[in-house]
């Protein structure tokens, strides 16, 4: 019982000492923000990280970091945020794992003066700006257009998806139907939203199937990340490279071979570097207490005129035009 | 007297260091009232499944509990459903909040019941019983759910119980503290405390002894699911929404906190007290790194570092022997074995 009462004692003298060391510590502060992605240690995120030290670079006078949690679990990248509030980090750059879970902490967040901006989360309620690299729609589009440029506007094509539930992948190739019925009324769509669960293997048989039940495809488009893969070894391993266009979603290195010899057309991604600088722009602007207003230049490529829409809650949805289509002939100049 | 618990000691004194480090290495952030009541908030949810961890140990027989996390967002799930169909949250948020409450512990105790019953019943190994109703439970609440989350809103009692602070301390760890106290009490004051431990520690002797075993394993993975159950309503309360895939790193992290507190994973052995003071160590820990903007992956290894520490100190009763050596000086002639 004694041993209790001391630590008692002793925890309360920290936190007074604390309490007083407290306005002294916060008056030498440099302005802070910090990148919370979803799981560190990946392609992607280390390629947004490049981002995120580049914008540090340039902007000496603040604390710019990018942390995330060693597991993929939302639980992880909520304690990593809470902790980032609780240590009076001045603005978060979240790209939310799960936008739900992260809610109760972001509204907590705001109310106790962070400014709070996220990415790739554009039905997060408790946001102040949400940045979005590209319209789904227009993504979709130019996505079809490729891909009806590469089949001469003629011929059948297919699409996949990575679940029929994945509302990104649905307004991708919605947009695409949409852009292949309205401009090349010679292209005919057949047994379309095929499900690959973004396994390279299950997309692979799939394409497979596709081929011997169509053996006059001329195309197809395809959503999740590792669909290109499937597809793509599918098409070679039938000997028609060059001969079935494939244009979808993708990653500049995985797909780099398959790009090379030509099984794979085109490939449509936006720069997570890029989207890690246009965040940190704005949070910057929103600690300097600007907004982002509709047109505006974030000074990152991609994001030189933004188009502002109300978001899902009260906070900016702000969309910049940061797609990149990369073939053959560009893909290196985007490896990661 | 008791016998001095080595765990108890280090996990005491690791408190302190941490607060020290910790306020040292920030300017004094780290121990400001804000950060303090955060990391308060942020213990209960792995320390109710941590406690169920060491529960189900402490039965012996190769017990553990996997579906514990999985059993706290079906919890949060269904009854997030069934409550939303019932009332609304925001006509009447008490009637809300109770019913959700009290729905997620149900959950709880059901399926905890399901485990308990099973490993009894049928003497399963709980490893391999609890593995699958540990997917079990998380498909029940994907079907339930239909993959989404489930928004339970912030109705201002349940609000309260997730964010709310009493004395200035967070309702949740007032909630946590008091469980562990009452079952701490049940623990050692019980005859079923005093028997579930002999059973853990020599389950053929409790069997000659006839104590009712069946009923003890049934009644230990019931309230380990009870727990999960009043961890859902936590999450729930702190996150606003609940969502089946809530929290999948926590399975490993439970057990680490259960071992860390010195608790036997061979059965027979745990004190509530330390399972709450080595998550606190944890949280302390985790929340320490991410102030000082450590990568998360050095957060892994020094957990590694201190479960291999605390095998140490159990193992070799590294404390208690530097403790008679102490003794020894002092009292040249106290005879202690």
């Amino acid at each position: 019982m004694k041993k209790l009462s001391v630590h008692i004692g002793l925890v309360t003298a920290l936190m007074v000492s604390a309490v007083a060391f407290a306005p002294e510590a916060a008056l030498a502060q440099e302005k802070s923000i910090t990148t919370v992605v979803k799981i560190s240690g990946i392609p992607w995120f280390d390629r947004m990280k490049t981002g995120v030290e580049k914008f540090a670079n340039e902007n000496p006078d603040m604390a710019i970091t990018q942390v995330g949690p060693a597991t993929a679990d939302s639980a992880q990248q909520l304690q990593i945020v809470q902790d980032l509030v609780a240590k009076g980090t001045d603005a978060l750059a979240v790209v939310p794992m799960d936008p739900s879970i992260l809610e109760g902490i972001f509204k907590r967040a705001m109310d106790r003066g962070t400014i709070v901006v996220t990415h790739e989360a554009d039905n997060q309620k408790n946001t102040m700006v949400d940045v979005e690299a590209f319209d789904n729609d227009a993504y979709g589009a130019a996505l079809n257009e490729r891909l009806a440029e590469c089949m001469g506007g003629k011929g059948k094509w297919t699409t996949f998806v990575g679940s029929l539930g994945s509302r990104t992948h649905m307004q991708w190739v919605g947009a695409g139907e949409e852009n292949a019925k309205s401009k090349h009324a010679d292209m005919e769509l057949v047994d379309p939203n095929n499900e690959s669960f973004d396994d390279a293997n299950a997309t692979y048989e799939k394409a497979k199937e596709i081929l011997r039940k169509h053996p006059d495809i001329k195309g197809f488009q395809t959503s999740a990340g590792n669909d290109v893969l499937g597809v793509g070894r599918a098409i070679e391993e039938a000997g028609l490279t060059g001969k079935v266009c494939l244009v979808g979603t993708g990653l500049p290195n995985p797909s780099a071979a398959y790009l090379d010899s030509g099984a794979i057309t085109a490939i449509g991604f936006w720069d997570p570097q890029k989207a890690g600088m246009a965040m940190n722009a704005v949070a910057k602007l929103l600690l300097e207490g600007k907004s982002v207003e509709d047109g505006m230049d974030l000074g990152v490529p991609g994001y030189e005129k933004v188009s502002v829409k109300q978001g899902a809650g009260k906070g900016q949805l702000v969309i910049g035009n940061g797609m990149v289509l990369a073939d053959k002939d560009n893909y290196k100049e985007y490896l990661f | 007297m008791r016998k001095l618990d080595g765990h108890l000691v280090v996990l005491s004194v690791l408190v302190v260091v941490l607060l020290v480090v910790g306020g040292a290495a920030s300017d004094g952030t780290y121990l400001s009232l804000y950060n303090l009541q955060s990391m308060a908030m942020q213990v209960p949810e792995i320390g109710l499944l941590a406690i169920g961890v060491m529960l189900a140990m402490c039965a012996g027989n190769g017990g553990i509990d996997l579906s514990g996390i999985a059993l706290a967002n079906l919890a949060g799930v269904a009854s997030g459903l069934l409550a939303l169909s019932l009332f609304s949250a925001d006509d009447a948020p008490m009637l809300f909040t109770v019913t959700f409450a009290a729905g997620a512990v149900l959950v709880g105790v059901a399926g905890g019941f399901l485990n308990g019953w099973i490993i009894s019943r049928f003497g399963i190994t709980p490893i391999l019983c609890t593995l699958g109703t540990q997917m079990l439970y998380t498909g029940l609440a994907v079907v339930l759910s239909d993959g989404r989350s489930v928004t339970v809103g912030s109705p201002d009692p349940l609000y309260e119980i997730g964010n709310g602070l009493l004395f200035q301390v967070p309702t949740s760890f007032l909630i946590f503290c008091a469980v562990a106290a009452l079952l701490s009490a049940v623990l050692r004051y019980t005859p079923y405390g005093l028997q579930l431990m002999l059973t853990g520690a020599n389950p053929k002797a409790a069997d000659y002894s006839g104590f009712p075993k069946r009923r003890i394993i049934a009644t230990t993975y019931t309230i380990s699911g009870t727990l999960a159950g009043i961890a859902g309503v936590i999450i729930a309360a702190r996150n606003v929404n609940v969502k089946w895939d809530y929290g999948t790193s926590y399975l490993l992290i439970a057990i680490l906190i259960a071992v860390m507190a010195g608790v036997r994973p061979q059965g027979g052995y745990g004190r509530v007290v330390c399972v709450v003071l080595s998550a606190v160590v944890l949280q302390l820990l985790s929340s320490l790194l991410n102030f000082v903007g450590l990568s998360n992956f050095v957060r892994d290894f020094a957990w590694g570092a201190l479960l291999l520490g605390f095998l140490a100190v159990g193992r070799f009763a590294l404390i208690e022997q530097f403790a008679s050596i102490f003794a020894l000086k002092r009292r040249p002639r106290a005879s202690r074995v």
